[in-house]
């Protein structure tokens, strides 16, 4: 095994349309795999700096979420590692915590893991609403399979 | 000319806080206007849904006080069906809602509101022999050598270096606001890195009785977890032991850190003593030690306090159709019977009428509907809610611990109880607050082990589960006292499912918009008057406002690849 402990983490908010994408995705990732206990999968929700825990504390780590990409197309995208972006904004709340601040807050902390890896899809509706737009909806599974075929080339590895 | 200021989170996305102020020649706030630029609608969610299921629904409104919304949930539908919990799930409701408030209360400290008074940047340029020595002197908490505080400062050099410290690049740094020394900013540095080691052991409690943490079990009629100290899978000594191990940790870092640095900190500022606001609070109360309708019993009192007058605390029934009510007079909302008429929330509405201007926009007109948030109001009087709420009425209701730690912060920054009555006072009371929840928890800690002695295990009622049970229509309302403030659920369950839902949560009491007379809420009330150095680094507004832990950008948390600047600030 080239990694004792994989994270796997669904973000986004589930009242909003497609910004639920993550929590879906990680559902649909638990229900259709049976790793050991290696891996863990975990609901994440919008919970930003509590979610650092998650981060640090394993070796390789794959966080589903709703995303703006640099350049916008309707598909999934997939960022390892230096792509992501790591900051510390000045905010209004504490809720504004973003998943880009507890990356920064784990480089800061030199408590990085090996592997951190963002599998995402940007939204088309982000109404008030349970449940995924049509479009994101249908580019699910291919994320899903992604997040498997990594684990399961580090479970192997 | 006077000018106008604008603090704005996400104008990318619409949404969170908005902040419009308005300053006169010598830049002092004349007006301010607050507007949450989301809207919510849970209400409109929940209808036609099992009521045993809202809590999960409910918990997803806010990314952070999951568990506070779970709870008040459970709570409100209890109440209706007139279901009584166990003891266990009582002791072990409040056991994890004094750990929810514990740590929010931490983490709040550290890592949102003390760079609000800490500079990071000044930090690089202490002496850490002399940080060592001050850190010495207010405390026995023995990470304070100066080859402690060199390493530390030499990590963030190498960050600023590297160009890394592009994580702290958004901040006001260097803004004459900031009064601490370097060497007391550098002990600050510290102390937010350890504290986010700490948050991360305190909310195990959580996932021990709910399973998991984010997002723990509840249940309506008690609690998911099991009890049985011969185990393996319950709650059993093992972990009965690891959460007695937390809580000695907690009371530790709370009385060795976060007091000591409160009390250094403020120090500096005690010259600073605006944003006082309404001068009006309320609190439901929480944490029961029998039940939830014997508010008598409530370890946190509920009351009222009216114009700053500690002399009297007058008595507060949220179940009164005339006490708690919201109106829609400046909200992006439509009443049947109008919309400057309050409703109690049992015969709330939530139809939204958006008639503000398309998005992205200068400013809100702020004489018309300016805000997501509706407003609520307590016998017609804006309130605040939170920490210095709940610290002032238990203060004057006389709450021996609560004496004590106001008694011992006063004395030692030399003020009297009238500087609590400020954005510093709020800081203050979120401190002595929390050194009280941590004491909760061992008190909750303690009760537990002493019921499961008696041989009592159950967690769950399930006497009124079957929804066959229960009567045609029922009303409940649940409460509690969420970090932020008073939080209600109020139900109507109708035909066995949700007919109405309303929830009125701690930050609409406290950022509200202008009611139909157009008396301000806390927020706006407590930045009117405060001269600012230099409108385009709102430092003190932001100081102001984060003091309430505002809970308004929760809804969404899209990941930026661009990585733009977030809250951005207009003068126009």
């Amino acid at each position: 095994m080239k990694y004792n402990r994989i994270n796997v983490i669904g973000l986004g908010n589930l009242l909003y349309g497609d910004e639920g994408f993550g929590v879906t995705a990680i559902r649909s990732f638990q229900a259709s795999s049976s790793y050991p206990d290696a891996v863990q999968c975990i609901d994440g929700g919008t919970q930003g700096i509590y979610l650092l825990d998650f981060i640090e504390s394993c070796d390789a780590v794959i966080v589903f979420d709703a995303l703006i990409p640099l350049e916008y197309e309707r598909r999934v995208y997939l960022y390892r590692n230096e792509e992501l972006p790591a900051f510390i904004h000045r905010k209004m709340s504490s809720h504004q915590m973003g998943f880009s601040e507890m990356i920064g807050l784990a480089r800061l902390r030199g408590n990085m893991p090996k592997e951190l890896v963002l599998i995402g899809i940007p939204p088309k509706e982000l109404e008030l609403n349970v449940g995924l737009s049509d479009e994101v909806a249908l580019l699910l599974p291919e994320a899903v399979e992604m997040g498997k075929a990594l684990v399961d080339g580090w479970l192997a590895g | 000319m006077a000018k106008r200021i604008v603090v704005d989170p996400i104008p990318r996305i619409e949404g969170h806080l908005r902040i419009e102020a308005k300053l006169n020649e010598s830049n002092v706030i004349e007006e301010a206007y607050s507007s949450g630029t989301m809207w919510r609608g849970i209400e409109v969610i929940l209808k036609g849904r099992d009521p045993r299921d809202a809590w999960a629904f409910a918990e997803r409104i806010c990314g952070v006080c999951t568990s506070v919304h779970a709870l008040a949930s459970v709570r409100c539908v209890e109440d209706a069906l007139g279901i009584t919990v166990p003891n266990n799930a009582r002791i072990i409701r409040n056991l994890m809602h004094a750990t929810q408030q514990t740590q929010d209360h931490l983490v709040h400290f550290y890592h949102l509101h003390a760079l609000d008074w800490v500079d990071v940047v000044s930090a690089l340029k202490a002496d850490p022999k002399q940080a060592s020595v001050i850190a010495q002197s207010i405390s026995a908490w023995p990470k304070s050598s100066p080859g402690y505080f060199k390493d530390l400062q030499q990590r963030l050099v190498g960050f600023v270096e590297s160009g890394q410290l592009g994580i702290f690049a958004n901040g006001y740094w260097g803004h004459p606001a900031y009064k601490l020394p370097p060497e007391v900013n550098l002990i600050a540095v510290a102390h937010y890195l350890e504290a986010l080691d700490f948050q991360k052991e305190i909310i195990k409690i959580h996932t021990i009785f709910g399973g998991k943490n984010p997002h723990p079990n509840y249940l309506v009629g008690g609690m998911a977890c099991a009890i049985d100290p011969n185990s393996d899978t319950a709650i059993n000594i093992e972990r009965l032991s690891m959460i007695k191990k937390i809580i000695d940790d907690t009371q530790t870092f709370i009385d060795q850190v976060y007091i000591p640095d409160l009390i250094a900190i403020a120090g500096y500022y005690k010259g600073w003593l605006h944003g006082g606001g309404v001068g009006n609070y309320l609190s439901y109360g929480d944490f029961p030690e029998t039940s939830l309708a014997d508010f008598k019993t409530l370890l946190w009192p509920r009351g009222a306090i009216l114009n700053k007058d500690l002399s009297t605390v007058i008595d507060v029934d949220p179940r009164d159709a005339s006490q708690v009510t919201e109106e829609v007079s400046h909200s992006w909302y439509t009443y049947a019977g109008g919309d400057a008429k309050g409703l109690h929330p049992w015969k709330g509405e939530t139809t939204p009428k958006y008639t503000g201007p398309k998005p992205p926009f200068e400013n809100l007109d702020t004489d018309k509907k300016y805000s997501w948030l509706k407003t609520p109001r307590w016998k017609n009087h804006p309130m605040e809610v939170g920490p210095l709420a709940r610290v002032l009425i238990a203060y004057a209701k006389g709450d021996p611990m609560i004496k004590d730690t106001v008694g011992l912060v006063l004395s030692k920054l030399e003020v009297g109880p009238e500087a609590l009555f400020s954005t510093l006072g709020r800081t203050a009371a979120r401190g002595i607050e929390c050194k009280q929840t941590a004491g909760f928890m061992r008190h909750y800690y303690d009760q537990l082990v002493a019921n499961i002695k008696t041989g009592d295990y159950r967690t769950f009622n399930s006497e009124k589960w079957d929804p066959s049970t229960w009567p045609a229509e029922c009303k409940g309302f649940g409460y509690t006292e969420a970090p932020r403030g008073s939080l209600g659920h109020w139900i109507d369950i109708k035909d066995q499912k949700i007919k109405e839902y309303q929830i009125v949560v701690p930050s609409t009491w406290n950022a509200s918009p202008r009611d139909a007379n157009g008396v301000s809420g806390a927020y706006e009330s407590a930045l009117k008057g405060t001269p600012m150095i230099n409108p385009e680094q709102p430092l003190e507004i932001l100081r102001t406002v984060h003091s309430f832990d505002p809970c308004l950008a929760c809804a969404s948390h899209l990941f930026d690849m661009n990585g733009k600047e977030i809250t951005v600030v207009k003068i126009v």
